[in-house]
């Protein structure tokens, strides 16, 4: 706030901006001090949020459903297809997007129509940080960016230390699509959440978004099964049924079918975190008893 | 056809043109009114009107996105019912009809290919979409060749059979798309006009109007090959040169249309359609009143796809379909009568 101010008063007619490079190596010019943004994605929304800048937040799309203050913000279409007319109608001085799920000609077009558009490219928990590093950066709050990564980074070190004491790791299968039956494999957020958690995800080495048969499963017999909640509308009960059907099966013979909720694992946000601490727990149960590690409960 | 002096013609053709255009301006300023931010009618006047410091936002919400949007639509429209037209005409079927006869399914699967590639829209993906028009023109051209084309039933079913062959290899392409190109395809799919800019708008005009005025040359032609291959004859028309040439264009300006924005189904059969009934089936007259109607048409559908639904919008595609499909089948009957 205080180095707006000091701006304002150094460059008084029109020299309040300043070109910076997003983190998809495109140069933006954007305002020194962002008065009315429009988050292009729940994620960012999330971000904005933990950083405390909602104050100049003026725009969220569809699903922008956390912190539950959020469902108050004008909607502007969803972030795969983004309402053009309302987000120019709020008025934006920035827009905010994620490259992985904005289109690109959304994009161009916003920037045509002389809207500055940072884009954020966040691929796994190392690159979400330097995205939230950047977000405080340019929306000038810095010392809250910092404060947020170092405590993700402490809740992750401390899993991985609680997690090191495991025996094994058990075959994890983790299921976004219920028909046709989707893994989540390699170069997701959950893929790289499976593993610090302490689990062998089973589609890893398949691709990103992996379809199953069901006698692949059979074969495969993963120890444990987690669901997302992607699936929604008691999509649960229906896909927990047609796991038992198999009871050969780790994960059904032992009844370690769970549920997660999604946001929690596939939006590059603060809260992966929080996911991590769910996957963990679900993962090795036997590690996060009262006295576990002498740690309190997670 | 009942033979007209040339001057009754003439201002028969000035006539319906001058009250399509109007009805078209008049489209053109519904659909500048209408969009998903709410304003005021008296600020969209303002701006419109060139009032004094319009509301910065509205300048650009009206001059940068809904007048490219409902230019565009006028584009397609007219292009699209045109080709209509021209494919009745020359199958001399009052049923073909490019997306039903399979060649924007064609058109699709190339546009598809390029956006999988990350081709540009500009030549790239319109080069691959008129690649793959051309390839299913062909084919229907093959299949019903002949004096089989006279038949109702022999060109709808090639036509069914190219666009199941067309959708099974769309279905077989989405299937193997996971990131955010997926949503591309499936937008671009249903028909989507809401990402229109104005260089989007320039290119294609450049493209399709040309395409407008070497029609109106063959409007003549048209009437001839209509009446039959030996009345056309024996008044010195080169049938073969003729239909190749209108064939050329028309699937080139489809091809056009289709790689801008996607799928728009039975716009090209409706107003040629509208039109026979109303003024008769001189192609003088009727090509000026399917491009200026089928302009008015396809904006007045978009103004329904923004207007509808309260949360964003549907693809203009989806509304020409609903209106069309059952039209069609209306006409269906009729002829089978």
């Amino acid at each position: 706030m205080a180095v707006c101010l000091l701006a304002s008063f150094v460059f008084i007619a029109g020299a309040d901006a300043r070109t910076v490079i997003d983190q998809t190596g495109r140069s933006v010019n954007i305002p020194d001090c962002p008065a009315r943004v429009v988050a292009l994605a729940p994620s960012i929304t999330e971000i904005i949020y933990a950083l405390g800048r909602q104050d100049i937040l003026k725009g969220v799309t569809q699903f922008s459903d956390y912190p539950p203050d959020a469902m108050r913000l004008p909607r502007v279409g969803s972030y795969v297809h983004l309402d053009i007319e309302r987000i120019v109608a709020l008025k934006p001085d920035l827009c905010i997007a994620i490259k992985d799920g904005n289109p690109k000609q959304v994009i161009d077009r916003l920037e045509e129509l002389g809207i500055p558009v940072y884009a954020t490219f966040p691929t796994d928990l190392a690159t979400t940080m330097e995205a939230i590093e950047r977000l405080g950066v340019i929306l000038n709050a810095p010392k809250a960016a910092e404060d947020l990564i170092y405590g993700m980074k402490q809740r992750i070190a401390r899993i991985k230390a609680i997690v090191k004491a495991a025996p094994a790791r058990p075959s994890v299968f983790f299921q976004i699509g219920l028909f046709p039956i989707v893994a989540a494999g390699s170069g997701t957020f959950i893929n790289e959440l499976i593993t610090l958690a302490g689990g062998k995800n089973i589609a890893e080495k398949k691709g990103r978004y992996v379809s199953f048969s069901q006698e692949e499963l059979i074969k495969l017999s993963p120890d444990i099964v987690i669901i997302t909640t992607m699936a929604r509308h008691g999509a649960f009960d229906k896909a927990e049924e047609q796991w038992k059907r198999w009871p050969n099966i780790q994960a059904v013979k032992n009844g370690r079918i769970y549920l997660i909720d999604s946001n929690l694992v596939d939006r590059p946000t603060p809260r992966l975190i929080d996911g991590l601490e769910r996957l963990a727990r679900l993962i090795h149960p036997e590690l996060f008893t009262a006295d576990a590690a002498g740690k309190k409960q997670l | 056809m009942k033979p007209a002096s040339p001057s009754s013609l003439i201002l028969r053709i000035c006539l319906i043109s001058m009250l399509l255009t109007v009805m078209l301006v008049c489209a053109w300023i519904a659909g500048i009114s209408v969009g998903s931010s709410d304003w005021s009618l008296k600020e969209i006047i303002r701006t419109i009107t060139f009032a004094r410091n319009p509301d910065h936002a509205l300048y650009s919400i009206i001059w940068d996105i809904r007048l490219p949007r409902v230019i565009m639509a006028a584009l397609l429209g007219a292009s699209l019912s045109a080709g209509g037209l021209v494919f009745q005409a020359l199958l001399r079927n009052p049923l073909a009809e490019p997306y039903i006869l399979g060649i924007s399914g064609g058109a699709a699967i190339g546009a598809i290919l390029g956006i999988m590639a990350g081709l540009a829209p500009f030549p790239g993906v319109s080069l691959t979409a008129f690649t793959g028009s051309a390839a299913s023109l062909l084919l229907i051209l093959l299949m019903a060749s002949g004096s089989t084309i006279l038949k109702n039933e022999s060109l709808l079913l090639s036509g069914v059979m190219i666009n199941a062959f067309c959708s099974a290899i769309i279905m077989f392409l989405i299937t193997i798309t996971h990131d955010s190109r997926l949503h591309s395809i499936m937008f671009w799919l249903m028909g989507d006009l809401s990402m229109v800019s104005m260089k989007q708008v320039g290119v294609l005009a450049a493209m399709v109007i040309p395409c407008f005025l070497l029609l109106f040359r063959y409007t003549n032609t048209m009437n001839l090959i209509v009446l039959g291959k030996d009345m056309a004859h024996t008044m010195g028309v080169n049938i073969r040169a003729a239909t190749f040439i209108l064939l050329a264009v028309t699937s080139f300006m489809i091809s056009a249309t289709v790689s801008q924005c996607g799928l728009l189904g039975f716009v090209g059969l409706v107003i040629p359609h509208f039109f026979r009934l109303i003024i008769g089936s001189d192609h003088r007259l009727l090509l000026p009143a399917c491009l200026l109607g089928g302009a008015t048409y396809l904006v007045l559908c978009d103004l329904l796809a923004r207007a509808v639904p309260a949360q964003g919008e549907l693809p203009v595609g989806v509304i020409t379909a609903m209106i069309g499909a059952p039209l069609f089948v209306y006409l269906l009957k009729r002829s089978a009568r």
